[in-house]
C-alpha cells in the first residue's frame, strides 16, 4: 500500500434534478473541500455527457491527481465509462471509483438534509477507499482455440459441428464405438413421424468427414486439469483389438464369430457376436473386439475373426491407449439413460418378459431392431393384440423414484401408441397417464391425432403389473370414473423416467456440479443455460435435463456459440478485481479452497518444498470475496478490497 | 435368558392360538423368553387415521406403557397388533404431536414418551437371535418344502413407518424359511391385501383379492403359504374352497413350520385347526409321520 497520500479529485454529477432534486450539491462539495484531504472538488450537470467526461479528464491532468471519485449513479451504469476515462487521462483506471449518490441516496428519499448528509458520506468513504487502491492490470491468458465435446449423440454431433464450421478445431468424443447417442435406436420421431436414422445418419457422416473434427470413438475421459482456455485433458482410447487403419467395415469376421451375447443396441432383446458393429450405419463404421467375451482373448481358443479378415485387421496385442489433448473448452453431451427397470417393484421388477422399456420397444418398432419392425413381444415373438403403455414410471413419484417430469414421455407413449396401430391395424393402444403434457410445437395436435385414432387414454396411475399364464395383467385405477381398473394386456411398455449418463465420479472429474439427481448444473437457469459455473465447460442436450431432440440440438447450439463467443480473440481478458493470497500468512489450511464456488484455489508447495501456502488461478476467481470473509488468519485478501481497507471505510461512513 | 415383553393379542387367545404357542415354544428353544404382559388389552384393531381419536389411541399405549415393566422390546406376532401398537407409538412420539401427547397423558395413569420399540418375533429372530443360530437349532429341515411366504399389506405398510422391508418385495420371512432347510417361492403378491376385513361388508370384493393371491401363489409353484397374519390365515384358507379351481393350498402360520424344524411337539403345532389339511403334503414331504 503507498505511503505517500494520493491527490484525488472528487466529481459530483447532479444528474439533472435525479440528484440534485433531492440532494445540495453545493452544500456537499463545500463540506467536502472543508472536511477532507480531496485536492479538488467539482460538481458538474451531467458528468457523463462529453463534456462532463472532458471536464474530469482535463481536471485530472491539470492537477496532476492520481485518483479519482465520481459520485453519481450505480457502478453498474458508469463505473465502465468513468475508469476509461480516467485511463485517457493517464492515471490507473482502477483508482478512479464511483460513489452512488443516486439508486443509494437521492432516489430512496424525499428528505432533502437527509440525503445530503448521506451524501457526503458515502463520498467520504470512497475518497479513503481510492487512498488505499493499488493500480491494477487487467489479467490476460492466452486461449487454445480448440474444443473438446464429450458424448457423441445428436447434442454432441450438433456442437462440434457448428463449432466446427466456424474454423475452429473439435475432438469429439464417444464412449461406445459409434457416435449417434439415443437418437440412433429411436424408430420415427415425433411429432413428425420421420425416420429417426434418416435425419440422424446424415450427420454423423458429416462429423466423420469433417475436415475440422477430429471424431474419438471407445474412448473416455481419464482426467482433466487446467482451466478455462487451457484445458488438458488425458483421453483413454480403449483397446478395440481392431486396427481401424485397416479394417473395412465388411462384417466378415461378425458372420464368423461364433459366440453370441446380449446385444446392447437392442437393449438385450436379442443377441450380437463378440467381434461386432453397434448397428449397421456405425460411424466410424468398424468392428470392435468384446475383450470380457472373446474365446481367444479369455480362453485362447477359436481366433477365427482372425483367420477370415481379408485385410489383416485383428490385432491381438492391442492395448488401451492414453492420449493427451489441450483444450480451451469443453462441451458436455453425455445424455442420458433411462431408469432400471429393477427399481420398479410394482411393476414386476424388470422380471417380467413381456414389460419392456421405452427404448426397448423402440427397438421393437425399428426396421434394423431385433425383429425388423414387425412388432413382436419378446417373450415368445407373438403379436400383441394389446398393448398396455404406463406413462410416468418412475417420474413424478418422489417416494419411491423421481420426482421430476421427465417430459418427453407423453410424447413418445404418443407415437409409439399410433405405430403400433400403423403396424397392428386391429392391435388396441391403451394409455395410462397422470397428465397428458403437450407444451411443444405440433405436440398437442399429435396427441389429438393418437386419440382420434382410437387409443384409449385412462387417467390414472397404475398400481401392480404380473403375468398371469401368457398373459400380463395391468391393475390401475380410473381416476376419472373412480374405478379400479383391470386390464389384460400382451405387452406393456413403461414410459421408464430419463436419468443422467453422467456419473458423479466423471463429474468430479471435472469439479462440475450435478443436481440432487445428478442433471448438471446450469451457471443460472433462466440466463445462463448452458453454461457451468465453472468457466469454460458449456452444456449441450439431456445432460442438463430431460429434453427432446430439437431441444437438444438447439441447446447444442446455444453451447457451440458461446465457445464460438471464447476463441474470438486467442486471448481472455478478466478484471483484476480479484482475491490474492498474503504468502508469508498464508498457512495452507485450504479452508478457502472449500468456499470458492470458482474453484479459483488451488495448494501449492513452495520451492523448498516445505511450506504449503493457497495459489489464485486468476483467471477463475470471480472476486466475490467468499475466501476473504472465510481465511482465519487473513491471508486471503480481496484486491482493492482489504480488510484495512474495507474497515477504515466503515470508519468514515459511522463518523 | 434374554427376556423379552411380549404381547399376544386377542386372537391368538382364541382362534390362532397355534400362532402364539409355537411362537413361545421356539423362543424357549432359542435361548430367548417371551414374557407375556402382566395385564394387557385389545391393540385397538385398526390404526386410526382420524387426527382427534385420542380415545382410540389409549388401548395400545396403554399396553406399551405396561410392556415397560419388563423391557424396552415389546415383541408381537398378529400382523395387525404388530401394525397398530407400531404406528400409535410412532405417532405419540412424533415432533410437532407434543400438544396431542399431552391431552392423551390425561387418560393414562403413567407419563410415557413413546420408548418402547414395538418389534415382530420375526425381527426378534433375524436380529436378536440370528438366522443362523436358528439353522443350527433345526432337528428337521424343512427337505425343500416349497413355502410362499405371505406377508400381506399390514407387515410392510406404511413402508416409511414400520421399516420391516421393501413392500413390493419383502423377504424376512423367506429368509427364514431358506434357514429352515425350506425353499422359498417368490410371487408378486406378497405384500397384497387378502380381503382383510372387508369380508364382513363386500364379500365379494375380499373373494376377489384372496382369489387373486392364492391363484398367484399356485401358478409360482407353491406348495403351501406361511403367513403372519390370523387374518390372511383365514380368507387364504377358507377362500379356497369358493374357487372353480381346487389349489389344495395349506396356509401355515411362520411360528408352526419354525416350530415343526425345531422339532417341538405336534400337539403345540395344531395342524387340525386348517380347512385345507396340511397333514398330507407333510407327510408326503417326510415331515410328519
Ligand atoms: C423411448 C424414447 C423415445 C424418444 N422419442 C423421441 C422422439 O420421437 N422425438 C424426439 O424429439 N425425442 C425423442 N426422444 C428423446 C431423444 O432420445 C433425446 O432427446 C436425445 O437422444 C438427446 O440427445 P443427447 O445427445 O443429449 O443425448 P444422448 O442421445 O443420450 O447421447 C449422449 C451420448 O454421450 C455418450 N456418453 C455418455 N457419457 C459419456 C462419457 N462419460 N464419455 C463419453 N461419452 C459419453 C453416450 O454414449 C451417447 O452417445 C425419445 C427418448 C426415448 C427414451
Amino acid at each position: 500500500m503507498k505511503s505517500e497520500k494520493k491527490r484525488i479529485g472528487v466529481f459530483v454529477c447532479h444528474c439533472g434534478i435525479n440528484i440534485a432534486g433531492v440532494v445540495n450539491v453545493p452544500e456537499v462539495v463545500k463540506r467536502l473541500k472543508e472536511t477532507t484531504d480531496a485536492a479538488v472538488v467539482i460538481d458538474h450537470q451531467y458528468c457523463c455527457s462529453d463534456p462532463g467526461q472532458n471536464l474530469i479528464k482535463e481536471t485530472i491532468q491539470k492537477e496532476k491527481l492520481d485518483g479519482a471519485v465520481i459520485a453519481c449513479c450505480s457502478p453498474t451504469l458508469h463505473e465502465n465509462t468513468f475508469r476509461k476515462t480516467a485511463a485517457r487521462a493517464g492515471i490507473n483506471p482502477y483508482n478512479c471509483e464511483i460513489a452512488n449518490i443516486r439508486e443509494q441516496c437521492s432516489w430512496v428519499t424525499e428528505d432533502k438534509e437527509k440525503a445530503t448528509d448521506k451524501a457526503a458520506k458515502i463520498i467520504k468513504t470512497l475518497i479513503k477507499k481510492v487512498q488505499y487502491d493499488e493500480p491494477l492490470t487487467p489479467i490476460s491468458i492466452p486461449v487454445t482455440r480448440k474444443a473438446l465435446v464429450i458424448g457423441g449423440g445428436v447434442a454432441g454431433i450438433q456442437a462440434a459441428l457448428d463449432i466446427a464450421n466456424t474454423g475452429y478445431p473439435v475432438i469429439l468424443l464417444e464412449k461406445n464405438p459409434s457416435i449417434g447417442g439415443k437418437m440412433s435406436m429411436l424408430s420415427e420421431t415425433f411429432p413428425t413421424l420421420d425416420c429417426s436414422q434418416c435425419i440422424l445418419t446424415p450427420k454423423m457422416v458429416e462429423a466423420k468427414q469433417h475436415p475440422n473434427i477430429t471424431l474419438m470413438t471407445y474412448s473416455e475421459i481419464d482426467s482433466v486439469s487446467g482451466y478455462i482456455g487451457n484445458f488438458k485433458v488425458k483421453v483413454r482410447q480403449k483397446a478395440r483389438y481392431v486396427d481401424w487403419d485397416k479394417c473395412t467395415g465388411c462384417d466378415i469376421c461378425v458372420g464368423k464369430c461364433p459366440k453370441k451375447v446380449s446385444d446392447e443396441f437392442n437393449c438385450g432383446l436379442s443377441e450380437r457376436k463378440v467381434v461386432y458393429k453397434m448397428f449397421p450405419q456405425s460411424v466410424p463404421n468398424r468392428v470392435v473386439i468384446d475383450a470380457p467375451n472373446c474365446l481367444y482373448i479369455q480362453k485362447g481358443a477359436c481366433r477365427l475373426c482372425e483367420k477370415h479378415c481379408p485385410f489383416n485387421a485383428i490385432k491381438w496385442n492391442d492395448k488401451d491407449e492414453i492420449k493427451e489433448l489441450e483444450v480451451g473448452a469443453i462441451v458436455l453431451a453425455t445424455g442420458y439413460e433411462l431408469l432400471d427397470k429393477q427399481r420398479l417393484g410394482p411393476y414386476g421388477f424388470g422380471k417380467l418378459k413381456n414389460v419392456v422399456d421405452g427404448l426397448q420397444f423402440e427397438r421393437i418398432l425399428s426396421a434394423s431392431g431385433p425383429f425388423m419392425g414387425e412388432v413382436k413381444r419378446p417373450s415368445d415373438g407373438k403379436v400383441p393384440e394389446r398393448i398396455v403403455f404406463v406413462q410416468c414410471a418412475g417420474s413424478r413419484d418422489p417416494e419411491n423414484a423421481m420426482a421430476y417430469c421427465s417430459k418427453i414421455c407423453c410424447m413418445y407413449t404418443a407415437k409409439q401408441a399410433i405405430l403400433y396401430k400403423h403396424r397392428v391395424h386391429q392391435g388396441e393402444a391403451v394409455v395410462f397417464y397422470i397428465d397428458v403434457r403437450t407444451g411443444g410445437k405440433g405436440f398437442e395436435e399429435f396427441y389429438k391425432r393418437a386419440t382420434d385414432e382410437g387409443i384409449l387414454y385412462i387417467r390414472g396411475k397404475v398400481s401392480k403389473i404380473f403375468e398371469k399364464g401368457d398373459k400380463v395383467i395391468v391393475w390401475g385405477a380410473d381416476t376419472i370414473t373412480g374405478k379400479k381398473v383391470e386390464v389384460e394386456a400382451d405387452l406393456v411398455v413403461l414410459a421408464t423416467a430419463m436419468v443422467p449418463a453422467a456419473e458423479k465420479s466423471f463429474a468430479q472429474l471435472m469439479k462440475l456440479t450435478q443436481d440432487e439427481y445428478g442433471w448438471f448444473t446450469e451457471a443460472h437457469p433462466k440466463l445462463r443455460p448452458v453454461e457451468t459455473l465453472a468457466g469454460g465447460f458449456f452444456l449441450a442436450g439431456a445432460s442438463q435435463g430431460p429434453k427432446d431432440i430439437p431441444e437438444a440440438v438447439s441447446q447444442a447450439s446455444g453451447a457451440a456459440s458461446k465457445v464460438i463467443i471464447l476463441f474470438a480473440s486467442d486471448t481472455l481478458e478478466h478484471a483484476p478485481v480479484i482475491a490474492g493470497v498474503d504468502e508469508d500468512l498464508c498457512s495452507g489450511c485450504g479452508v478457502c479452497i472449500d468456499v470458492c464456488p470458482y474453484k479459483a484455489r488451488e495448494i501449492q508447495v513452495k520451492e523448498d518444498g516445505k511450506k504449503k501456502t493457497v495459489k489464485v488461478i486468476e483467471v477463475l476467481c470471480e472476486g466475490c470475496g467468499a475466501c476473504s470473509a472465510a481465511c482465519p488468519v487473513g491471508a486471503a485478501q480481496q484486491k482493492n478490497f482489504k480488510d484495512k481497507q474495507i474497515e477504515d471505510m466503515v470508519k468514515v461512513g459511522l463518523e | 435368558m434374554t427376556s423379552f415383553a411380549y404381547y399376544p393379542g386377542c386372537t391368538l387367545y382364541t382362534k390362532s392360538k397355534n400362532l402364539d404357542l409355537c411362537a413361545r415354544e421356539t423362543a424357549q428353544i432359542l435361548g430367548v423368553e417371551l414374557k407375556e404382559l402382566e395385564t394387557w388389552n385389545c391393540c385397538g384393531a385398526i390404526f386410526s387415521t382420524v387426527t382427534d381419536d385420542i380415545a382410540n389411541q389409549v388401548a395400545p399405549i396403554r399396553n406399551l406403557i405396561e410392556a415397560q415393566k419388563i423391557s424396552n422390546k415389546l415383541v408381537t406376532l398378529c400382523a395387525a397388533c404388530y401394525n397398530v401398537l407400531k404406528r400409535s407409538n410412532l405417532y405419540l412420539a412424533k415432533a410437532g404431536n407434543e400438544t396431542y401427547r399431552k391431552r392423551l397423558m390425561n387418560f393414562l395413569d403413567t407419563e410415557y414418551n413413546g420408548k418402547t420399540e414395538v418389534v415382530h418375533y420375526l425381527e426378534t429372530l433375524k436380529y436378536d437371535i440370528g438366522f443362523d443360530n436358528v439353522k443350527a437349532k433345526v432337528v428337521k429341515s424343512l427337505n425343500g418344502l416349497k413355502v410362499a411366504s405371505y406377508y400381506g399389506c399390514l407387515m410392510v405398510r406404511p413402508s416409511e413407518e414400520l421399516k420391516f422391508d421393501d413392500p413390493d418385495n419383502p423377504v424376512m420371512m423367506d429368509d427364514l424359511f431358506a434357514a429352515l432347510g425350506a425353499t422359498p417361492v417368490d410371487f408378486p403378491f406378497k405384500g397384497e391385501c387378502c380381503g382383510g376385513y372387508i369380508l364382513v361388508d363386500k364379500p365379494e370384493v375380499a373373494t376377489k383379492c384372496a382369489q387373486t393371491v392364492i391363484e398367484n401363489m399356485a401358478a409360482s409353484g407353491a406348495e403351501c403359504v406361511a403367513t403372519t397374519c390370523p387374518l390372511c390365515q383365514y380368507n387364504i384358507d377358507n377362500q379356497q374352497k369358493m374357487m372353480s379351481k381346487q389349489y389344495n393350498l395349506p396356509i401355515f402360520y411362520f411360528t408352526q413350520l419354525l416350530g415343526l424344524a425345531l422339532g417341538i411337539d405336534e400337539k403345540i403345532l395344531n395342524l387340525n385347526n386348517h380347512f385345507i389339511d396340511p397333514k398330507p403334503l407333510l407327510k408326503q414331504k417326510g415331515l410328519l409321520q
